[in-house]
């Protein structure tokens, strides 16, 4: 009896103390994200609210205060507004899948003909993190001196005897089908998917490729049935994460692209430096649902990419 | 074969990374570089000198140096303590945490500064420098988290509990051992958080309205304006800090692989 | 049936002084399993990756038969490797995974399906063709790694240390699992190890590598009761010799003399060794008994072990059965009986 009294206090003061720890435990935990999650809670949250109320047409400094959903009836419906908006989406989807599928393709070339190579040459990686780090701005701007028709490549091509005057190049940037654009994206991208197929392949055991070729694959065979099927979740996640990228970024289709067609980030800045203020609403209605798009295709991405890595 | 296949693709890759930084260089240190010259007949550094000691040059490079410099400490203060939490810490709702942070840094920054554009101008922070150092945390932050907290999930504590058994104070564990060990990550987080506030442009534009000049903004102005050598001199000039971080932290980067990881730079 | 045959093999790493291989030589008989026992960093495994053509002889030959392999390549020589992990791809189920080889080799569905099937059945886990890696145990991959290494019919099978990360229980009904199949599969195999017990339970015959030779060759019987050198011997966990002038049927040692299953040679110098277990521990005076010094006793549950110093020297006593329980430093007799002493060459 006594003993079993004793125990049992024994026993309430260990779960008393377990409790208190866990408590403690929780607190820790909460205060060291509170300051990050915090911040951006704040920032982004307020961007969010106030984004999503102006695309509903809460303009309180003209005085509107109650909230509709014209503005996304007019990008969406009829008119001239949504005739922009459609043209920009096509135009959007169309840059987004061609940079992503070239880079893709590129990437997934590289690194079956060279990535046995590339892994171990810090050379190679070295390139790869330089061109990553290349802020989007500078590229563009690099690109647009390289191709435009009096540009660097004109005049080798000239040099050569290949064309004679600069009309004779062809329009590669600021071009009606977002060809500089796509180029663009696909330099820039290409080095990006290529790191990220490396780092899966260097998390893989070497042995891999060892078991396949004592099993009789040849090198092709290899390749085909085991580096690939090892890279493909990755890829495509990757992919995606590089479309949902392309898909809202503003400075290349600036740089490098033209008033008609515009990318979505493009008309959607210009509805929103509209004077008539009125416009903002329709820019900030274009935002959220690209937005939405690319929180949509990012997510996926990274839920491919964290069933890949499980 | 083989080997010349790789040599050929070495080349192509090398030509294609540098052919940009020749471009600038041509137009940069040259005058009268017309169309079809291949190679300029004049070359000259006066235009890349007068670019360098133009005032606003010189005062939008002060700002960005500035700005990047508050942006990459803070964000190293403010994540530091979540992302050892996330890194060591075993808790419920941690993907939800992932989350929080991961979608700022998809959400295209027209939608954010379009979003924030309004409550900052309320608040008397549109046009100021807080206002855009603040506005750049919101791609900053997460991914200086992101990145600690790999770091982290590949730190093994029994080196600090070690410390302790030995009769190290808390302070002391973190200055002798935690920091040390954890140096590389903190170096490549902190200078990449600088590299990707140095790069903003939109954000800051929208944030700033053109009252905060800082290089890219000019930058961007400069190319509106068509003059493709003071594009060349100011690209040039912009490009340098990216180049030598990554020059420096070459053989972190070499080794780990936090960079190619976290995919925020894009 | 194949048989193996490695010719004088060298082999140096710029990373280290000392070759890995110093003109080994070994004959696999067909379908034989010859363990290659040695330890750590002794050059086991490039032995293996040389046969499987991962990795090239610096001199030497390896030869299936009269067949060099040298300028065949490795995907063509019907050599299957298992590694101590079962590297089975995680991106396919058990069935593809085993199935690999044969879609390599064009094999058709059905095929690859009753293959499959048959080789679940001889690995003993029919029925998880489905399963996928990550779901399967340390020694059930292991199982499934062999299904695959086996369904292409290899000419030979070479085994990398295939159980010694699994536990003990586990690695000991795969050992005798393997050891089934590749008796009733009659398949020539190489197995390397540095378990002695795993050795010894496996093979046909035990060759010791070490300094990048064959130190000693033999049924594992022969090989652990009378290994033919000293250092042979003290891999096969003998440390008891005595050296000096072998009289007759006498060995002339600094001890004394001890008597020896001689069979009246000349004369001459010679080392004799014993195995821990052969000799005795006594309170009282016996024949053949050297007197010593007790200095330490360490009871391990199936047996106890005595140090007993006899002059400057320290000799082991494995006793499986409780004997007098003298204190330390009790003078004591430990007896070599002289059917269990045995020459070692030096």
């Amino acid at each position: 009896m006594a003993k079993e009294g004793i125990a049992g206090q024994i026993r309430s003061g260990a779960t008393a103390a377990a409790t208190h720890q866990r408590w403690w435990q929780r607190l820790v935990i909460a205060l060291t994200l509170a300051p990050a999650l915090g911040l951006i809670a704040v920032l982004f949250g307020t961007s969010v609210v106030y984004g999503v109320a102006q695309s509903l047409g809460y303009l309180p400094f003209l005085g509107q205060r109650t909230l509709t959903l014209s503005a996304y009836r007019n990008i969406l419906g009829g008119g001239n507004v949504a005739h922009d908006f459609w043209i920009s989406f096509g135009f959007s989807l169309w840059v987004c899948s061609a940079a992503t599928l070239l880079a893709g393709a590129g990437a997934l070339l590289v690194v079956m003909l060279f990535g046995d190579r590339l892994g171990g040459a810090t050379r190679g990686l070295m390139i790869l993190n330089i061109n990553l780090s290349f802020p989007h701005l500078v590229w563009a701007i690099g690109l647009s001196l390289l191709l435009v028709q009096s540009g660097l490549l004109a005049r080798v091509a000239t040099a050569l005897h290949l064309i004679g005057m600069p009309a004779d190049f062809p329009v590669l940037v600021r071009d009606r089908y977002g060809i500089g654009i796509i180029l663009d994206y696909i330099t820039k991208e290409t080095p990006f998917l290529v790191l990220i197929l490396l780092s899966i392949l260097r998390s893989q055991p070497h042995a891999f490729g060892v078991v396949a070729q004592n099993l009789g694959a040849t090198r092709w065979q290899r390749l085909r049935y085991v580096t690939l099927p090892l890279v493909l979740p990755g890829l495509s996640a990757g992919a995606l994460l590089v479309f949902a990228y392309v898909f809202g970024a503003y400075e290349v289709p600036a740089v490098l692209g033209v008033q008609f067609p515009r990318m979505l980030s493009v008309l959607a800045l210009e509805f929103f430096a509209n004077p008539d203020l009125h416009s903002r609403a329709e820019g900030m209605a274009i935002s959220v649902i690209m937005a939405l798009v690319v929180l949509v295709v990012a997510l996926l991405g990274r839920i491919l990419s964290n069933r890949s890595a499980s | 074969m083989r080997r010349f296949v790789w040599n050929i693709f070495l080349v192509l890759a090398g030509l294609l990374l540098f052919a940009p930084v020749v471009i600038f260089g041509l137009y940069g240190f040259s005058t009268r570089y017309f169309y079809p010259q291949l190679i300029p007949s004049y070359w000259s550094a006066t235009a890349f000198l007068r670019q360098l000691t133009d005032v606003r040059t010189r005062q939008a490079l002060i700002l960005s140096l500035e700005i990047g410099t508050v942006v990459s400490c803070l964000s190293l203060l403010v994540g530091y303590p979540a992302a050892r939490t996330l890194g060591m810490r075993p808790f419920r709702g941690k993907s939800v945490v992932y989350m929080l942070l991961f979608v700022p840094t998809v959400v295209p920054p027209v939608a954010t500064g379009i979003g924030l554009n309004i409550l900052f101008l309320r608040t008397g922070l549109a046009g100021t420098v807080l206002g855009v150092a603040l506005v750049h945390l919101i791609p900053v932050l997460p991914y200086v988290v992101f990145t600690l907290s790999s770091v982290f999930a590949r730190y093994d504590p029994h080196y600090e509990y070690q410390a302790l058994v030995l009769g190290a104070s808390r302070v002391q564990v973190f200055w002798t051992v935690t920091l040390p060990l954890i140096f590389p990550g903190i170096v490549v987080a902190t200078l990449f958080a600088f590299l990707i506030s140095w790069s903003q442009y939109l954000l800051t534009f929208l944030i700033g309205g053109g009252q905060v000049l800082t290089l890219p903004i000019l930058l961007f102005s400069t190319v509106a304006g068509g003059n493709p050598q003071a594009t060349a001199v100011l690209s040039l000039i912009f490009v340098t800090p990216v180049v030598v971080i990554l020059i420096a932290t070459s053989r972190y980067l070499a080794t780990d692989r936090v960079h190619g990881e976290s995919g925020i730079t894009l | 049936m194949t048989r193996i045959v490695l010719d004088r093999l060298h082999k140096a790493f710029a990373t280290q002084a000392a070759p890995v291989l110093a003109g080994l030589s070994l004959d696999v008989h067909p379908g034989e399993l010859v363990a290659l026992l040695g330890p750590s960093g002794s050059g086991k495994s490039t032995v293996l990756k040389i046969i499987a053509g991962i990795e090239q002889p610096d001199s030497g030959d390896v030869r299936f038969g009269a067949q060099s392999l040298l300028h065949v390549p490795p995907h063509q020589r019907g050599a299957v490797l298992m590694f101590q992990k079962a590297y089975l791809f995680p991106f396919l189920n058990v069935a593809d995974n085993i199935g690999f080889g044969l879609k390599l080799r064009g094999a058709s569905k059905q095929q690859m399906r009753s293959e499959v099937g048959r080789m679940l059945e001889l690995v003993e886990m029919p029925g998880i063709e489905r399963k996928f890696p990550g779901q399967l145990s340390g020694g059930q991959q292991q199982r499934v790694a062999l299904a695959r290494a086996l369904v292409v019919e290899p000419h030979v099978l070479l085994l990398d240390e295939p159980l010694s990360s699994l536990d003990t229980a586990i690695r000991h009904t795969l050992q005798e699992t393997i050891r089934r199949i590749q008796r009733e599969l009659g398949i020539t195999t190489l197995l390397v190890t540095h378990d002695l017990q795993e050795a010894i339970a496996m093979s046909d015959r035990t060759a010791l590598l070490l300094d990048g030779m064959i130190e000693a060759i033999d049924r594992p019987e022969t090989l652990f009761q009378r290994p033919p050198t000293q250092t042979a011997a003290r891999f096969m966990g003998i440390s008891t010799f005595v050296t000096g002038r072998v009289e007759g049927a006498q060995l002339l040692a600094p001890w004394g003399a001890l008597q020896v299953a001689g069979d009246g040679e000349p004369s001459h110098a010679a080392t004799f060794a014993i195995r821990p277990e052969h000799l005795r521990l006594l309170d009282a005076s016996a024949p053949n008994a050297v007197p010593g010094a007790l200095q330490d006793v360490a009871y391990n549950g199936e047996f106890t072990l005595y140090h007993v110093a006899i002059g400057a020297d320290d000799v082991r006593i494995k006793a499986y059965q409780t004997v007098p329980q003298p204190p330390v430093g009790a003078l004591v007799y430990v007896q070599f009986p002289p059917e269990h002493l045995f020459e070692v060459l030096v």
